[in-house]
């Protein structure tokens, strides 16, 4: 078996050479050659608005149907949590290991019971995730999460709905900067990578969108905004 | 300016009135125009249908022809035979020789409009047709060739005229050459879209630069009996009612 | 479930040598235009207003076709690059000459996990292959997550189009499907219907022993799969069950990781007319340690399955920059008047027409490289500028000279008709002879006689649409005009005025 496998690989490998070199005159002859340059700037989305990183975040999570709160401090935002695990009756909250994370819980008043590691029919009861995130993508109001990071993977994803916090210094204007910065972080290019822009979403009958199918239906992000500490 | 006129065998035989309303333009717009009686078809039909053997019998003939002419430009009434003209090229590929003089009748060769507007600068031509009046875009000529706002241009220094823009003025009419017979009822069907957009413009006249379009198009509002008018560029640049 | 010729008699349409029958059950088909027509409009003004947001659509194609070219020029390199990254990050790789041996491999991986139940996000390539028949067969139960996929899996059916696999149903009919398979009760909801499909689909994460994916791309330099969604039930296939088996066609690899942001511009925007999907995944090898989230296992299988053959020639290699985001089918005039289901394959429309002959055989689909008007639009709005046209142009140049350079039946050369083929052989003879030329008019104006009424040529009767085939489809609901009386070149010779 490890000798088809081999065989299976050179032989593609030869195929793909061979038939690049039949090309080879044809390629000579091409009637209209690309000479299409490769960009060396990133090409951005267009940007009338003039508005800050967070700004721009804010407008386009809200575009796809995400709820964005801004907040100076982890107080606020654990209120803001608060507001949410109350409107949505949480009973059960699958939780990450994020130290902010961590401490917004410690400042909850519920009955909601946190979980930072369930089973997986545990995840499958909880009616809430509430995660930390790396990075955010202003242009199209993308959230980043890096698994070598924080576990965040399933919290963000079972739970019918999500609760992210980021750090307004951690919001980017463009994907071509996190790609960059999730490629060389000093922990390196994480196993997974997800991008989450805004709830889950179909259109799959008659074209009719749908929010919220396999992942959650709701999506809200709290953005921790401290205030510049006078020098 | 000396024009050799490359009338195209549709226009020839089909449409005469077009090759004459093209000549009386051309020549309202200050050229010289030739007529070489030689010339007979591009050989577009076996090109599209993957006749290239038989397509390049044609276009030999015709670069033989014409790379003879001492005129300054060879000016057809059609898009799809334009660009057909510049695709020569590429049944050459493998034959250097013939894809130099090909190269070479193809740059010297212009569609009607955009040689008025582009080449001569001209864009009014002295017309009157009165009338509302719609604009087709052939699909060669749209994106092969990049005619767009020639057309207009011209149309809209026609005196009396009141142009009105189809939403779908650059939807295929369906024609496609040999598609137009091997699946008549699939063209037929995208016929149909273009033909109720016209019916809704309400227009006296649907015009195109291509007689292939005219044909299909004029052909079904004749079918269904329709007041409409499908009309040659040169025919509506040449009129002066 | 979904053998070729059971989905046949699900969908009612044959395969790509059926398609001129296949073509008149489309044109009847009310429910289909009315789907069809839903399709273009909705999906044009999204495309439109998606591309206006950003700055240099054209430069981005410019971009994405340049990295293309360079990819596939030197795809055995990348391919390797590719394969030995992700391998260093855990992942497992496997070579898959053809659909056969992808689905034996995966069938062999499930077999000696023992993992009986699989949930499937949804992939061309898979489809492509008939993979789902081919685990039913071996024993494996395998279940479609994505919406569209599920419905057609549930209907036996293959999917119509690219991107929306179920466009082709209408909200009555996938009611009614699921009324009948799970039971639920009959509403015209769609959040009803959407969340039914939540709940019983979930049932089937949690069981799931494996998960299948396709990838979009893959990045050389990293070793990283990207696959991007709007439902979820990607994330779910690939992080909740131990086994993550992904497909790929050896075409999706990039060169590099930063080239990422270009296709993550072009493809949603082409494709659903978003500035971005809800999630992306970029998945690079296994789990660092055994206490994190993910699989155990990824398996990463590259497919040939004909791909390689396309780049034996410029005009033919560009098939492969495709990006599967179905804009070519939305801006197709044909597509929009018969769907996806007419082409009998499971990818239709203007990227259909070109790659399913050279992936299938030229003589399993002669009629397909016919499906065309050649107008461009598909050219015009395809995000790697494929020049599609000229794709098809040469795949009719291979049908008439039986060459099939770049097809898989080497045996044999595939004939146009008889009759054709000696029509443009007569015409290539007397049109290039202006003698005959004028000749054939003449001759033409005198037979016309015959069948010319108040100036045209109305619908001609049974025995002249059986001599010539060409007049009888014509005339059929369109009129014809005459030949002149007298030609251009007639009345240049005659006429001192024109002269």
């Amino acid at each position: 078996m490890i000798e088809t496998k081999i065989e299976a690989r050179q032989e593609m490998l030869s195929s793909i050479r061979e038939h690049l070199a039949a090309s080879a005159r044809f390629d000579a002859q091409a009637a209209h050659p690309q000479t299409a340059q490769r960009r060396t700037q990133s090409n951005s989305a267009t940007d009338a608005r003039n508005g800050t990183v967070l700004d721009l975040f804010r407008q386009a999570l809200e575009a796809v149907s995400g709820h964005c709160s801004i907040v100076q401090s982890i107080d606020e935002a654990a209120r803001a949590v608060q507001q949410v695990v109350d409107e949505r009756k949480a009973r059960r909250v699958a939780v990450s290991d994020s130290i902010v994370v961590k401490r917004i819980l410690g400042q909850l008043k519920t009955e909601a019971v946190f979980l930072d590691a369930p089973n997986q029919s545990e995840l499958f009861e909880c009616d809430m995730g509430i995660t930390a995130t790396q990075w955010a993508i202003a242009e199209t109001g993308t959230l980043v999460l890096e698994s070598e990071r924080e576990r965040h993977r399933l919290a963000s994803l079972v739970p019918p709905v999500h609760v992210a916090i980021i750090e307004a210094g951690r919001i980017r204007r463009t994907m071509s900067e996190i790609l960059q910065l999730i490629k060389n972080s000093e922990v390196g290019l994480s196993r997974t990578v997800t991008f989450i822009t805004g709830p889950s979403r179909t259109s799959d009958i008659e074209l009719t969108l749908a929010i919220g199918v396999h992942g959650p239906g709701e999506l809200h992000v709290i953005v921790i905004d401290e205030p510049a500490q006078p020098a | 300016m000396r024009v050799s006129l490359f009338v195209t065998c549709l226009v020839d035989q089909l449409w005469p009135s077009v090759g004459t309303s093209a000549v009386n333009v051309l020549r309202r717009a200050g050229c010289e125009v030739e007529f070489d009686q030689r010339q007979t078809c591009c050989g577009q039909p076996a090109f599209n249908t993957g006749y290239r053997n038989e397509a390049r019998v044609l276009a030999r003939r015709f670069i033989e022809i014409f790379e003879e002419s001492k005129a300054d430009a060879i000016v057809s009434p059609s898009g799809s035979c334009t660009a057909m003209v510049h695709h020569f090229r590429e049944l050459f590929a493998e034959d250097e020789p013939w894809r130099i003089r090909a190269e070479r009748v193809a740059e010297r060769t212009h569609e009607f409009a955009s040689f008025l507007v582009n080449v001569l600068g001209v864009d009014d031509l002295g017309a009157s047709f009165s009338g509302r009046v719609t604009w087709h875009d052939a699909c060669h000529g749209l994106r092969d060739l990049n005619l767009h706002s020639e057309p207009r241009r011209l149309i809209r220094n026609v005196r009396g005229v009141e142009f009105v823009e189809l939403a779908n003025a650059d939807a295929c009419c369906g024609f496609g050459g040999t598609f137009s017979v091997k699946y008549p009822e699939i063209s037929v069907a995208i016929l149909d879209n273009k033909i109720e957009s016209i019916e809704k413009a309400g227009v006296r006249a649907v015009v195109s630069g291509d007689a292939s379009c005219l044909m299909q198009i004029g052909g079904r509002l004749s079918r269904k009996a329709s007041p409409v008018r499908a009309m040659h560029l040169a025919e509506l640049l040449a009129s002066r009612e | 479930m979904n053998h070729p010729t059971e989905t046949a008699e699900a969908t009612g349409y044959g395969p790509p040598n059926a398609f001129d029958q296949n073509v008149l059950k489309a044109l009847g088909d009310e429910q289909l235009h009315s789907a069809l027509r839903n399709l273009v409009v909705t999906f044009g003004s999204k495309r439109q207003a998606a591309i206006n947001s950003v700055e240099d659509w054209e430069g981005l194609r410019d971009e994405a076709r340049a990295i293309k070219d360079e990819t596939l020029a030197h795809l055995d390199r990348y391919l390797e690059e590719f394969a030995n990254n992700a391998e260093r990050a855990g992942a497992q790789m496997h070579w898959a000459r053809d659909g056969h041996e992808v689905s034996n491999i995966i069938i062999r991986l499930l077999h000696e996990r023992n993992a009986k139940r699989v949930v499937k996000s949804k992939s061309m390539a898979t489809e492509e292959i008939h993979l789902n028949s081919a685990l039913e067969d071996a024993g494996i139960e395998t279940v479609e997550t994505d919406l569209g996929e599920w419905i057609i899996q549930l209907a036996c059916e293959t999917p119509s189009h690219i991107v929306v696999p179920a466009i082709h149903k209408s909200k009555k009919q996938i009611a009614d499907l699921f009324v009948a398979k799970i039971g639920i009760e009959p509403t015209d909801d769609v959040a009803k219907l959407t969340s039914a499909a939540r709940r019983v689909l979930r049932q089937r994460f949690a069981e799931a022993d494996a998960g299948i994916s396709g990838v979009n791309f893959g990045v050389a330099e990293t070793g990283t799969i990207l696959i991007l969604e709007n439902e979820g039930n990607i994330r779910l296939t690939t992080s909740l069950p131990k086994i993550h088996i992904a497909v790929m066609g050896i075409e999706k690899v990039i060169p590099h990781f930063a080239d990422l942001d270009v296709f993550l511009k072009l493809l949603p925007r082409s494709g659903t007319g978003q500035q971005l999907t809800a999630y992306q995944s970029l998945i690079t090898g296994t789990k660092k340690r055994p206490a994190d989230e993910g699989p155990e296992e990824l398996h990463i299988i590259l497919m040939d399955n004909g791909r390689s053959r396309m780049l034996a020639h410029p005009v033919t290699r560009q098939s492969l920059a495709c990006i599967r985001c179905g804009a070519c089918l939305n801006a197709c005039p044909v597509y929009q008047q018969i769907g996806g289901h007419a082409y009998g394959s499971v990818y239709p429309g203007p990227i259909g027409a070109v790659i399913t002959p050279q992936l299938i055989g030229l003589s399993k689909a002669t009629q397909l490289p016919y499906a065309s008007s050649l107008c461009g639009a598909c050219r015009e709005v395809c995000p790697v500028k494929i020049d599609i046209p000229a794709l098809l142009l040469h795949l009719r140049s291979e049908v008439v000279e039986g060459t099939a350079a770049g097809s898989a039946d080497q045996k044999g050369p595939v004939k146009r008709k008889f009759a054709e083929r000696l029509a443009f052989r007569l015409y290539a003879f007397a049109w290039s002879r202006p003698f005959l030329y004028e000749w054939a008019a003449r001759i033409a104006r005198l037979a016309q006689r015959l069948i010319v009424r108040q100036g045209r040529i109305g619908k001609v009767s049974g025995l002249v649409a059986r001599i010539a085939p060409p007049f009888g489809a014509w005339t059929a609901c369109r009129d014809a005009p005459p030949i002149a009386q007298r030609t251009f070149r007639e009345q240049w010779r005659e006429d001192s005025k024109i002269k």
